[in-house]
Parts: structure tokens; sequence; C-alpha cells
């Protein structure tokens, strides 16, 4: 086995010996039940998480959080221990909003079950097929979307009127409903959210996930006899041709919808957000457009799309020191880790020229997003250089501000933009 | 025991053990081998358990699949003829030792 001093997997580093100090109790007597913090409020994370993110990792690496009726992992080594360790924590929660909102898809999930799932999905969805054939089909996307920007004017909504329809009308082509609009995908995409997130167990709020849950079934059971008479690149198409339950497509699509839309949408727009409230970056990345796909690492890292996601302890375990019981709720909460002060230097800083690390928005371990390529190729490598090549000057409304909203999903409600025209 | 030799690019090199059909990235994760990440966990997706494997060693190792070859052309340092995801390289039978070199850039 190794001899090598320790050395940090993340950054290469080996600490000085002699610095660390001297432990006051033994090991296991160090162990400890989770902090509780009932200070933490929903409508404040709702606005801004950061200060509370920042509050709770001081403290402790994991809390119960009674507003959130769970506990919430923040810190950077306790979120990438349990991403790498599915049989201790389980992506198969039981109650889950997101089973009942969307059925049981891959992400709930563990293997053996998991693996089938995911490669039910093939080859649609890596850098290959991306390269080529997705690529042309983003770039024709983004100069339709980005012309109907132009052609209502400044003044216009980045996210609403450009952000938003071209990553839905992408990620209808990539599923494959030749039956349904963006406009669909849209709504489908946030009421099945809405029902995941559906915490107060409103109504209304599960009528309409409901309802289209229904629909996408529909759109589902009219394509799948055509795709396997008319084969494309789709998901839909690749799966029309499996031995995989219809069940398990509908849950995965419904995945899809939910997890392929909003994410690429809020990380184009608040890439593009940081980038103009930070002139020098802006210049920095107008000479070089090289320097885009560093700005949207760092725009993942510093607001990660998915903040928060779900995990459940498989048996009694100690996590960084504190204990957990059996069936314990987890919730890890990507968008503290990659703010860490223990991994990244002024964590809390949009900085694209920062030294790279290794970030956790995209998950890891077995459920790594099976997207990031699909969202590296729309948003940085097609949207991002076409924007700041059409919108001369481009810069934020002054007269309305924009607004970042979310913790569990995290991007800009609203972002008014201006360029010359 | 399969050895796997890891040599960074400052020149200093470990040896670790694997047990029979464990790959290279594994090996490196759960050993604490710096600049070799495995985000994706295995699954040849995410190209950050880039490594160039010895001239010498490769006669053994299995072939490229797309999949990997796809990959390969995503990583941060240059890709060369030598150029494997350590995911996609199990040690055992016929192959008891490599020596691989990992990149200085990762992510």
């Amino acid at each position: 086995m190794s001899t090598a001093p320790a050395t940090c997997p993340f950054t290469g580093a080996q600490a000085t010996p002699g610095t660390a100090p001297v432990p006051h109790a033994s090991t296991e007597s160090a162990v400890r039940e989770a902090p509780v913090a009932d200070w933490v409020k929903i409508e404040d994370l709702y606005r801004d998480p950061f200060p509370i993110y920042q509050r709770l990792r001081a403290e402790a690496p994991l809390h119960w959080v009674p507003a959130v009726n769970r506990y919430m992992v923040t810190s950077y080594a306790a979120c990438h221990e349990i991403e790498q360790d599915e049989a201790r924590f389980s992506a198969n929660e039981r109650n889950s909003l997101m089973k009942r909102s969307m059925g049981h898809s891959m992400l709930r999930k563990d293997n053996p079950e998991h693996q089938v799932d995911r490669d039910s999905y093939g080859a649609t969805l890596r850098p290959g097929t991306i390269k080529k054939h997705w690529n042309g089909i983003f770039a024709q996307n983004n100069e339709k979307y980005l012309g109907q920007l132009l052609a209502k004017g400044p003044g216009s909504d980045f996210v609403w009127d450009y952000a938003a329809p071209y990553t839905a009308e992408n990620l209808r082509l990539i599923c494959g409903f030749h039956n349904a609009t963006q406009q669909d995908m849209q709504r489908w995409s946030q009421t099945m959210i809405d029902g995941t997130g559906n915490y107060a167990d409103d109504p209304e709020v599960w009528a309409k996930a409901e309802a289209s849950s229904a629909e996408v079934d529909a759109a589902i059971d009219e394509m799948l006899p055509y795709l396997a008479k008319n084969p494309d690149h789709s998901l839909l198409s690749n799966l029309a041709t499996m031995p995989i339950p219809l069940e398990a497509i509908r849950a995965n699509l419904k995945m899809t919808i939910g997890g392929g839309l909003n994410e690429p949408r809020d990380v184009l727009a608040t890439t593009v957000w940081a980038l103009l409230e930070n002139p020098e970056q802006l210049q920095a990345v107008r000479q070089d457009p090289a320097l885009l796909p560093k700005a949207f690492e760092e725009s993942v890292r510093w607001v990660a799309p998915i903040g928060m996601y779900p995990r459940e302890t498989t048996q009694e375990l100690v996590l960084e020191g504190i204990s957990l019981p059996a069936g314990a709720r987890l919730g890890v909460v990507l968008g503290a880790a990659n703010r860490d002060p223990l991994v990244f230097e002024d964590p809390e800083t949009f900085n694209i020229f920062r030294e790279k690390k290794p970030h956790l928005a995209f998950g890891g371990g077995v459920h790594f997003c099976a997207g990031t390529w699909i969202a590296r190729a729309q948003v940085a490598q097609v949207a991002l250089p076409a924007v700041f090549e059409k919108l001369p000057n481009l810069r934020l409304d002054p007269a309305t501000a924009s607004i970042d909203a979310g913790w569990v999903f995290r991007g800009m409600t609203k972002m008014r933009v201006l360029w010359d025209a | 025991m399969p050895t796997i030799t890891f040599e960074q690019p400052n020149g200093t090199a470990t040896d670790v053990e694997v047990a029979e059909g464990g790959n290279i990235m594994r090996a490196a994760v759960t050993n604490g081998i710096a600049g070799i990440v495995g985000e994706c966990g295995g699954q040849a997706m995410c190209a950050t358990c880039h490594v160039y494997v010895n001239p010498e060693d490769a006669a053994g190792l299995p072939e490229l699949s797309e999949d990997e070859d796809e990959m390969l052309d995503c990583t941060t340092a240059e890709r060369t003829a030598n150029s494997r995801l350590g995911c996609q390289v199990s040690l055992g039978g016929a192959l008891q030792s490599i020596r691989v070199a990992v990149p200085s850039e990762q992510v």
C-alpha cells in the first residue's frame, strides 16, 4: 500500500507536519451529535442561502435543520464522502416527493438498478454525439432565439426572452418530443419541479404537476412508435428499441425534463450576470472568448444551479465526526460545499482566474450529471460566445434591479439587459 | 497482488497494490494519489482520471472503447498516444504491474 505522506486529493497540497492542534479528547469520544440549526428559515434560504451556509459550515459539517426536516450537509469533505459511497448513502429515499411528482427515475435508484436505466440513455448525451450532431442543432437554435431577443430589443429579459426558450428547445430535441413545443417543455419542467419541492403539500401544486405528468406520458406514448420507425439521435429514439419498462422510460424522461432545462438556463444567465457585474473579467472574456469555458465552470461552482439533493443513510454511521442514525434524511448542499474555504480560496468571490479545483456542481459518483457535456456545449461553446458577439456593450438595465433567488434550485428570476442596438 | 506505480509531474513515484480486477482510478482515489479526481465514479463520463501509461506496459492494456476514445478528447492536459482513462484500465490476469504518469492538470 502507499507509503507517501498524506496529500490532499483535490489540491495536491501536503500539510506541514506539526501544525495540527493537539486533540483534547480521544477519537471515539470526539464523535458528537449533529447540532440543531433552528434559526435557519426557508424564506431566508430562498432569498440568499450563502451567509447561512457560511455560518453553518463554520459551526459543523452538518446540522439538523428543523425547517427543512433534514440534516443539511454543508462541508465539501462530507458532501464528497456521501456522493462517493452509495452503499452507506442511498439515493432511493423513502417518501420522496420527486418519486411522487415524476415517478421513480434513475436519480432515486441505487446500483445495480440505476445502471440499467443510465445505460438505456445510450450515446445521446456523450461528447462524440454532441460534436457530430448536437452542436450544429444548438447553433441553429441559438441563432433563432438570440435573434428573437435582438428583435425584441434592449430592455428585454435575458432569462425569459432568451435563455429559457433556447435551452427548452435544445432539450425538446434531445428528448425527441417532436409532438411538443418549447413552451410545453418549460411548463412541464416547472410544474413537475414545483411538485418535487412541494413540502407544504399544496393541492394546487400537485394538480399542476399531475396534469403535466399525464401530458408527458401521452407525448411519450405517441413518440415511441414513431421513433421506432423513424430513428434519430434523441433519447426517446434510443429507448424505443430497448427492452426497458415504460414506467422507467416515463420517470427518467420526466427527471430529464426537470433536470435538463432550468439548469442550463440558470447557468447561462448567472454566468452572464456575474460577468456583467465584474467589469475586469468581462473585459478579459471579450478579448479572449477562449476564457468562456472557465467562466462557465466558475459560475457553476459559485452558484450551483442545483444547490441541494437528498440522500438517506442505510445504517448508523459517523460522518466527519458526527453520528447519524440509520434512515437519516440528508440534504447534500452542493451550493455550500462549492464555497468551502477549506478547498476554495476566497470562495464567496466570482473569479474566473482562480486556481482550478474540482467543484461538486455536477455531483459525483454514479449519479454524476448525465447532461454535463450537453450543458457545457450548449452554454459555454455555443451560447456565451454568441451573446457577447451579437449584443455589443451588453449591460444590466440600471432602471430594473436583477433578482437572483432560490436555494434547492438557484438562478436569475429577473434580468433586464441593454445593449447598443 | 497487482501493483500500480503513479509518477507525479515532479518525478516522485508511489506504488499502490490493488486487488485482482481493481482499476487505476479507484486505486488512486482510495489511496489519496494527488492529481486523480474520478468525478463520475468510473463511468467514462468526466475525463478526470486521465493518465499516461508507460509505453512498455501498453501491450497488456484493454482496447480503447468508443466511449473512452471520445472522452479522452475532453481531457484538460494534452492527449497523447499513451493517454488512458484510469477507470477503464483494470489490473489482473496478465497485467500484474503498470507504471502511469499523472498529468499536471486534471480539471
